[in-house]
């Protein structure tokens, strides 16, 4: 049985491993692309050679013409890199009135299902977090070993931060990835997009370069998508220093119009350059929406 | 004050709690962890403000429910100003309810409401506290003082009869009122008898009221300022008008002037600013007036209104005798007129020179006394009729003249037929017992000593009664109704040589009686109201009122009305019509009420006030607050529900 290593109380998300499986289990794998490039027989595009890279794949006609050493790649029909980047900041450890856990426990099994598929498949799972105490990134590894070795990591960490102000270690976060990840990557990212820095969406979509997809789901609790309070409230934000006293009835159709825009709003950075938004809530079916990934993946890559 | 009743007033103490629970909470507002705070729009404003307004008339109303619980713990302790009858020992009461229905009682007090209406209010509360077997009576205390119901334990019949009761203009007679209010309860088996007093005491108080007498509304004997306009005659195109005034400060800034017909642009009369009464007189263009009144406005409106009546000499007392045989010795006027004088009545006494011959020579007189005629002539004896017809009341003393009539002459209606003049040789006396319906001068009449006597036979007097006998049985006096009119036909002259008629107190009596009867019946043109108009039972008759027509009872065989209001009345008797007029007395608006009562009095209201519980008004106030607290939650509710149901979820 797994043991929760952190003081988070996960709710009915525990325990995660069994959760992650059989969430994993109850989806269809489906086939896929996967990203790994490298002798095939779809042209995949060029880039600067490196020392070491295969000079039998120089473009010859190129290096003529242009004077530049280029390597041309090749798409293959093998597995791709799954990259995930789960919001560990305070604002995750939210639960809220009418949910079943903390928003990080959802993330938490979704990211969990979703590198079991990828396992399953053979394809690698890498896994980093944003903010987070006793977090610690997994790079990109296949078989059986990485499941296990990012369900240790997800349990590990105790959401806590606050990324609000601070880009750089945001940007930080999504560093490794944007050098290391592979042509074709699929990365997600699992947040609740609140409390997240200035400009922290423009930082995301330098993800999808190079063939990359790139899907980020949104995750709220219930209260935080239906605004159930009554009455005279103090609402005091998790992350910052906000604090509003208001009346729940008068300002529950602004809050949510409010919502409504930002959330939007991320829809119409994202798309334009090959991200999509999906939006969930921790009472949500999980299963529901590992396949929307999932499916949702195959879109962005046709 | 009992242990238990400390003890539920120290509950009150409990009010702190509610208080400290508000202090503890206010301004708090409900904190909530919320990471999306930021997208929340502040409404602290309004949020803070209909808390703190709902807040505090919560907390109001819930201190105001543990108060209204501790002083419904501690029972009789906490009183209220309704009237209520308070019994000793759980027995039943007796009481006699005496109402003032005097002009003052129509003063308005605070907010429009009468001192009447407000003595009605307390009547009808003292009645739902009556219970069965207590016995009611009623009393009007405006004058002359009226039972109008006698005691008896039907509640229904005296909540009903108070319904009834209307304000009059009246003077006041406590006196009176009180004293019938005794009267009522004597007879009556219950040992416990109160006489309650609704009134403003603007009267003589009688100086021990009994330990019974209770004046429950002291705020009825509030002073009041007021102006009255009393009466107002027309002489000629001069109106001269009556007004009294309580105070210099109700006469201030106030005119009277006319009402009615083309008389809008005729100057006014200033009222001197002065306290009593005072005369204002109006001339010019008065012809179309009817009425008039008074400008500006006082505490009692009224009686800032008077019909203007014509003037009138008022009614006399004629007094035919003659001078050259019923003078006294000492010299003046006749035997009979000197009488008469000293009776001082309100009637002038003329003398009357010779017998009228037409009807209209009588027509302000009231009482005719002919004093040993010796004949009336058929002119004589048809005026007469006529003026007997209108009420008119002739008392004839019969001596030696009697036997003397000429040709054509006759005693007529007086008696029929010839009158014998009969010497009386031996002692014949008076039947004192036959004359008892004069009083007690009557005794006085017993030995007249005459020497002689008219012989009235009854053959003589059809249809009289006689009300008075010789000693052996012959007709001393016959009484003989006459239309409207009365007759009296007495068996002896004035003259002190014949008997000791005129010099005994008993003459005097029947003079009184005689005027008294003649005043009754004919009924003054003008007169204060209550006073009473008698008619003749026969005949048709209507009065018709400030009011509307006026209601008639039957006392003595006659047909009495009682004039309430002031005003003009129209009289019509068998197709004769006639008008009178009721006017203000004056001691109703100059008589102040009694702001300190006298010790005796006050002594009184001490021992007769009950203790009222106020229990029941408090449980009923602690249920309204309960209610008012119900629903400002359910309101609280029902909005946070509708709120609730705005939530648009959405999709994910």
């Amino acid at each position: 049985m797994t043991q929760v290593r952190s003081k988070l109380d996960w709710g009915a998300f525990a325990p995660l491993r069994l959760k992650a499986r059989s969430v994993a289990e109850g989806v269809f794998a489906g086939s896929h692309k996967s990203p790994r490039k490298g002798a095939g027989v779809e042209f995949g595009g060029h880039r600067q050679y490196v020392p070491g890279d295969d000079l039998r794949f120089i473009d010859r006609h190129a290096l003529m013409r242009h004077g530049e050493l280029l390597v041309r790649e090749f798409e293959t029909e093998t597995d791709r890199d799954l990259w995930l980047f789960v919001d560990a900041t305070a604002s995750m450890s939210y639960s809220g009135p009418g949910a079943s856990g903390p928003k990080y426990g959802f993330a938490a099994v979704i990211a969990a299902a979703l590198a079991y598929v990828a396992v399953r498949t053979g394809d690698r799972v890498a896994l980093d977090f944003l903010g987070g105490s006793s977090a610690r990134s997994i790079p990109p590894r296949a078989g059986r070993d990485a499941f296990e070795r990012v369900v240790l990591a997800l349990e590990d960490v105790e959401p806590a931060g606050d990324l609000s102000q601070d880009l750089g270690r945001f940007e930080n976060a999504l560093g490794q990835a944007q050098r290391s990840a592979r042509r074709g990557a699929v990365q997600v990212v699992l947040s609740d997009l609140l409390d997240l820095p200035a400009r922290s969406l423009e930082a995301l979509t330098a993800l999808t370069t190079r063939g990359r997809s790139l899907q980020v789901v949104q995750v709220l609790s219930p209260a935080e998508r239906d605004f159930p309070f009554e009455g005279a409230v103090l609402l005091r934000s998790v992350e910052g220093n906000t604090s509003v006293e208001t009346d729940a009835a008068l300002s529950r159709q602004n809050y949510l119009r409010a919502l409504a825009e930002a959330q939007d709003q991320a829809e119409r950075q994202l798309v334009p350059r090959g991200g999509r938004l999906l939006k969930s809530v921790t009472s949500d079916a999980p299963e529901e929406l590992v396949r929307k990934i999932l499916s949702s993946n195959v879109e962005l890559r046709s | 004050m009992s242990f238990v009743t400390a003890l539920a007033l120290a509950l009150s103490l409990f009010v702190a709690i509610p208080t400290i629970a508000h202090l503890l909470r206010r301004g708090r507002a409900q904190e909530q962890p919320f990471p999306p705070a930021a997208l929340v729009p502040e409404a602290r404003a309004t949020t803070r403000e209909r808390s703190r307004l709902e807040d505090r008339g919560l907390l109001l109303l819930r201190a105001l429910m543990i108060l209204c619980l501790a002083v419904i713990g501690a029972g009789p302790l906490v009183q209220c100003s309704r009237v209520a009858l308070g019994r000793s020992g759980g027995a039943s009461v007796a009481i006699a309810i005496v109402v003032d229905d005097s002009a003052s009682m129509r003063a308005r007090l605070e907010g429009e409401q009468s001192r009447f209406q407000k003595a009605i209010e307390g009547g009808r509360q003292l009645l739902a506290s009556a219970r069965e077997g207590d016995a009611v009576a009623l009393i009007l205390a405006g004058k002359p003082a009226r039972l109008v119901l006698a005691a008896g334990t039907d509640l229904q019949a005296a909540r009903r009869t108070l319904d009834e009761l209307r304000p009059s203009d009246r003077a006041t007679d406590l006196s009176a009122g009180l004293a019938l209010a005794r009267a009522a309860l004597s007879s009556l088996p219950h040992q416990d008898k109160r006489v309650v007093l609704f009134s403003d005491l603007a009267d003589e108080l009688p100086p021990e009221p009994g330990r019974e007498v209770w004046a429950p509304l002291p705020e009825l004997a509030r002073k009041l300022d007021d102006c009255g306009l009393l009466r107002a005659v027309r002489s000629g195109q001069r109106i001269t008008a009556e007004v009294a005034c309580s105070s210099e400060l109700a006469a201030r800034a106030r005119s009277v002037r006319l009402v009615g017909k083309d008389v809008a642009a005729q100057p006014e009369a200033r009222l001197v600013v002065q306290q009593g009464e005072q005369r204002v007189t109006l001339e010019g263009k008065t012809e179309g007036a009817l009425a008039v009144e008074l400008t500006g406005k006082d505490q009692n409106p009224d009686d800032d209104r008077a019909e203007i009546s014509p003037e009138s000499e008022g009614l006399r007392v004629a007094v035919h005798a003659d001078s050259a045989r019923e003078r006294v010795v000492t010299g003046g006027a006749p035997l009979l007129e000197q009488a008469l004088h000293a009776l001082s009545f309100d009637a002038p006494v003329r003398p009357l020179p010779e017998l009228p011959r037409e009807p209209s020579e009588l027509a302000d007189v009231a009482a005719l006394f002919l004093d040993d005629p010796p004949g009336l002539t058929p002119e004589t004896r048809s005026a007469l009729d006529a003026w007997l017809d209108a009420g008119g009341v002739a008392t004839i003393f019969l001596g030696q003249h009697a036997q003397d009539t000429q040709l054509g002459e006759s005693l007529e209606p007086f008696a029929r037929g010839a009158v014998a003049w009969e010497v009386l040789a031996g002692s014949v006396q008076t039947d004192v017992t036959s004359l008892a319906w004069l009083g007690v001068e009557a005794k006085s009449l017993e030995i007249l000593s005459p020497k002689g006597r008219a012989r009235l036979d009854t053959a003589l007097l059809p249809g009289a009664e006689v009300v008075a006998r010789w000693s052996d049985g012959k007709v001393m006096i016959a009484r003989q109704e006459r239309g409207r009119g009365l007759l009296f036909s007495v068996g002896l002259p004035v003259s002190a040589e014949v008997s000791d008629l005129s010099l005994r107190p008993g003459f005097l009596a029947l003079l009184d009686h005689a005027v008294g009867e003649a005043l009754r019946r004919r009924g003054p043109r003008e007169s204060t109201a209550g006073t009473e108009w008698w008619f003749p039972a026969a005949g048709n008759l209507q009065l018709t009122g400030p009011v509307g027509v006026l209601p008639l009872r039957e006392a003595d065989g006659q047909r009495v009305a009682a004039a309430d209001v002031t005003g003009r009345y129209e009289i019509n008797l068998n197709g004769r019509r006639e008008t009178r007029f009721i006017t203000l007395p004056a001691q109703e608006v100059l008589a102040q009420p009694k702001q300190e009562l006298p010790a005796a009095w006050q002594r009184s209201a001490a021992s007769s006030a009950p203790r009222v519980d106020a229990s029941p008004e408090l449980g009923w106030l602690l249920l309204a607050f309960l209610a008012f607290e119900i629903a400002v939650r359910l309101t609280r509710l029902l909005r946070e529900r509708r709120a609730q149901g705005a939530i648009e979820p959405s999709s994910s």
